[in-house]
């Protein structure tokens, strides 16, 4: 049985449709990642589970009841948000405590919990601190701690890893993951990062201005994107577009022109006239330097040199920019012109409407 | 040590031209670049804050030397700043001329105590509802607020009167109460509103999450936060209550046993001659009740006390 369900879940602030109708399902202990980019509703949906949110139209099912009209705390659900947003007067003991002393719970059972959740999080020596005095890392930690007491079915999470620096960020998408194991439970988490849907989710929902643009496996959205977008979103650097015609398809290969760079033939089977538009992709990853079955020569713009990879940004005769990503330090620089191959079957197809052609 | 390192350093020992110049090392100031100023800057800015509070201290300073001098040295020509044989005489005599002035310091700050304590209890939860819900006829009401401090009480005083009789309250307390605190709650209003602005909505939403209704919210989680702000807005009031008391004393009111002091101290004015050195002695013990209302809630007023809500 699905923990959460939506069903065809819809918002609009007067005239603005911010969220056009989502329908989702996710199980029991899932790891679930919202990810898209700014503006794409998914901290509107996240809200809108919570229960800080009305819902236009359309239901939402926590464990098989519809919570559409019930306040948060009647849901089942914990929110961490984007800020922590803690109680600065009160102790990280008080912080944690809080929604117990809402419950009012007896000060044992609050004790137990609180302490309980303070080892998970290694907050035990912290208690009796103001979160003012506490680092980011920390505060995050109390943020979660408060969460974890009220032992809620969904744990909802609102972009908590944003205000972070960068090395604290990927420590505590480590920490999360743990917690996200010893815990079990049902975990909503948004970001626009995706390095952080690809590190930590189960099943990622990319997120396009309102609309699902695919759900599915980091993997699976890696390798088989459904669109253009996902296609772009997923992956960094961004894989490369380049837009061709349909010259040919005889229904086993598909000979694209891709104007100055030539014409590349493809393995697909799908019945696209000739004369379509249609865009190629190819991942930065999959270039290799030298020959491969499909060849094309650039002058790297910029060459940034990572030590463990090194990155080609050149732009391509129709103008659009092409990066290149490389194990290693090959001996590339700037300004010298360099050969780069393709296999075919790591190239990704899409029609003019921006789907996917496999 | 490595031979290499050595073999430099003896090196550089050697040439001379190798040795470091000596670098004078300044006495640091602890002030940021921002702050610093030249010699003439420090002059000028403290001989412009002298001018200005001599401007603004004067009356005080004359007001208190008056309190110390004879009557008779009052009216001397020429006339002397600076009192010759001095005393407090006056600080014990005043009771005597006035044996009501007592009970006119208390009725002031009781009537003053009094204003603050309503206005606090109603702009809390006002302020509260204008800087969390959004209503129609919020805005029209706050800007209704800012038109009615417009006019001063002096221009309502007849409508005031009228509106005073038709209650019975004249020649009460609540003559000087109810206008006092109508006059202060919307400026006060204003004022709170914006602090309460400031406290991230993310707490009260945090809060709604882990089930806590709006009161227990604004009772556990937005009043201590908004400390400060009431702490201010209660100075602001004590202090605008007991200045204003007298334009309402005087017009509400004629029961001696009622007045507040700026009533109370025309008692001092004989039908002879004015007892000035009493008068501005009862005038500075007046304001020692503010004075020490002041320094209490001042230890209220914590400055940054939100740090570590949310992260901006």
């Amino acid at each position: 049985m699905s923990e959460l369900s939506l069903k065809h879940v819809q918002k609009s602030f007067s005239e603005a449709h911010i969220i056009k109708g989502i329908d989702l399902e996710v199980s029991e202990g899932e790891f679930v990642v919202f990810v898209g980019p700014s503006g794409c509703g998914k901290s509107t949906l996240l809200r809108m589970i919570a229960g800080l949110e009305e819902v236009s139209a359309g239901e939402i099912e926590i464990g098989g009841r519809v919570v559409n009209d019930l306040p948060p705390v009647q849901r089942g659900i914990a929110m961490v948000f984007q800020s922590y947003a803690l109680y600065p007067h009160m102790t990280v003991y008080e912080n944690i405590a809080f929604p117990l002393r809402v419950e009012r719970l007896p000060q044992a059972e609050v004790d137990k919990r609180v302490s309980a959740a303070a080892k998970v999080l290694q907050l035990e020596s912290r208690l009796q601190q103001r979160p003012g005095t506490l680092s980011g890392g920390q505060r995050q930690r109390v943020a979660i701690g408060r969460a974890i007491v009220r032992q809620p079915r969904i744990f909802l999470f609102d972009e908590p890893l944003s205000n972070l620096d960068a090395a604290l960020r990927s420590e505590m998408r480590i920490e999360l993951m743990e917690l996200h194991k010893r815990l079990g439970s049902t975990m909503i988490y948004v970001t626009h990062d995706q390095v952080e849907a690809m590190t930590m989710a189960d099943k990622i929902v990319v997120l396009d201005v309102g609309t699902i643009s695919q759900v599915g496996s980091p993997l699976q959205l890696y390798h088989k994107p459904d669109n253009l977008f996902v296609a772009g979103f997923i992956g960094s650097p961004k894989m490369n577009f380049i837009n061709g015609t349909v010259t040919s398809a005889d229904g086993t290969t598909l000979a694209v022109d891709l104007g100055a760079l030539g014409t590349i033939s493809l393995p697909r089977d799908a019945k696209l006239g000739a004369g379509q538009s249609v865009t190629v992709g190819i991942r930065p990853e999959h270039l290799q330097l030298g020959t491969g079955d499909f060849t094309l020569d650039i002058t790297p713009r910029i060459v940034e040199h990572l030590g463990i990879h090194t990155v080609l940004y050149s732009t391509l005769p129709a103008g659009e920019n092409f990066v290149g990503l490389f194990e290693g330090d090959p001996k590339v620089s700037d300004g010298q012109p360099v050969t780069l191959g393709f296999t075919r079957d790591q190239v990704h197809l899409f029609d003019s409407a921006g789907k996917a052609v496999y | 040590m490595s031979d290499v390192a050595r073999t430099t350093e003896v090196a550089a020992v050697d040439s001379p031209a190798a040795v470091k110049p000596a670098y004078k090392v300044r006495k640091r100031s602890v002030k940021a670049m921002i702050d610093r100023y030249k010699w003439y800057e420090i002059v000028l800015i403290y001989a412009g804050m002298a001018l200005f509070l001599f401007f603004i201290l004067a009356p005080f300073i004359e007001g208190f030397l008056v309190s110390l001098k004879p009557l008779s040295q009052l009216f001397s020509t020429p006339y002397n700043f600076i009192p010759e044989n001095g005393s407090f005489e006056a600080y014990f005599t005043m009771w005597q001329s006035v044996p009501m002035l007592a009970l006119y310091i208390f009725n002031s700050f009781f009537i003053s105590t009094v204003v603050t304590l309503i206005v606090i209890a109603v702009v809390v939860p006002a302020s509260y509802a204008f800087a969390r819900f959004q209503f129609s006829g919020s805005g029209m009401m706050l800007g209704g607020f800012l038109a009615v401090n417009m006019f001063s009480g002096a221009v309502l005083l007849i409508p005031l009167f009228r509106l005073m009789r038709s209650m019975g309250l004249l020649n009460t307390y609540w003559a000087m109460i109810v206008p006092g605190a109508a006059f202060l709650i919307p400026s006060s209003i204003w004022l709170l509103r914006t602090y309460m602005l400031r406290i991230p909505r993310e707490l009260d939403e945090a809060a709604w999450v882990d089930g806590a209704s709006r009161l227990y919210t604004l009772r556990r989680v937005v009043l201590p936060l908004a400390m400060p702000g009431i702490v201010v807005v209660a100075i602001m009031t004590f202090i605008g209550a007991y200045a204003q008391q007298f334009i309402f004393a005087l017009t509400f009111n004629s029961k001696s046993e009622f007045m507040p002091l700026p009533i109370g101290l025309f008692a001092f004015f004989g039908k002879q001659e004015v007892i000035w050195n009493e008068l501005m002695a009862a005038s500075f013990v007046g304001i020692l009740p503010v004075m020490v209302v002041i320094v209490f809630l001042q230890r209220y007023l914590v400055a940054g006390l939100t740090a570590g809500a949310v992260k901006q």
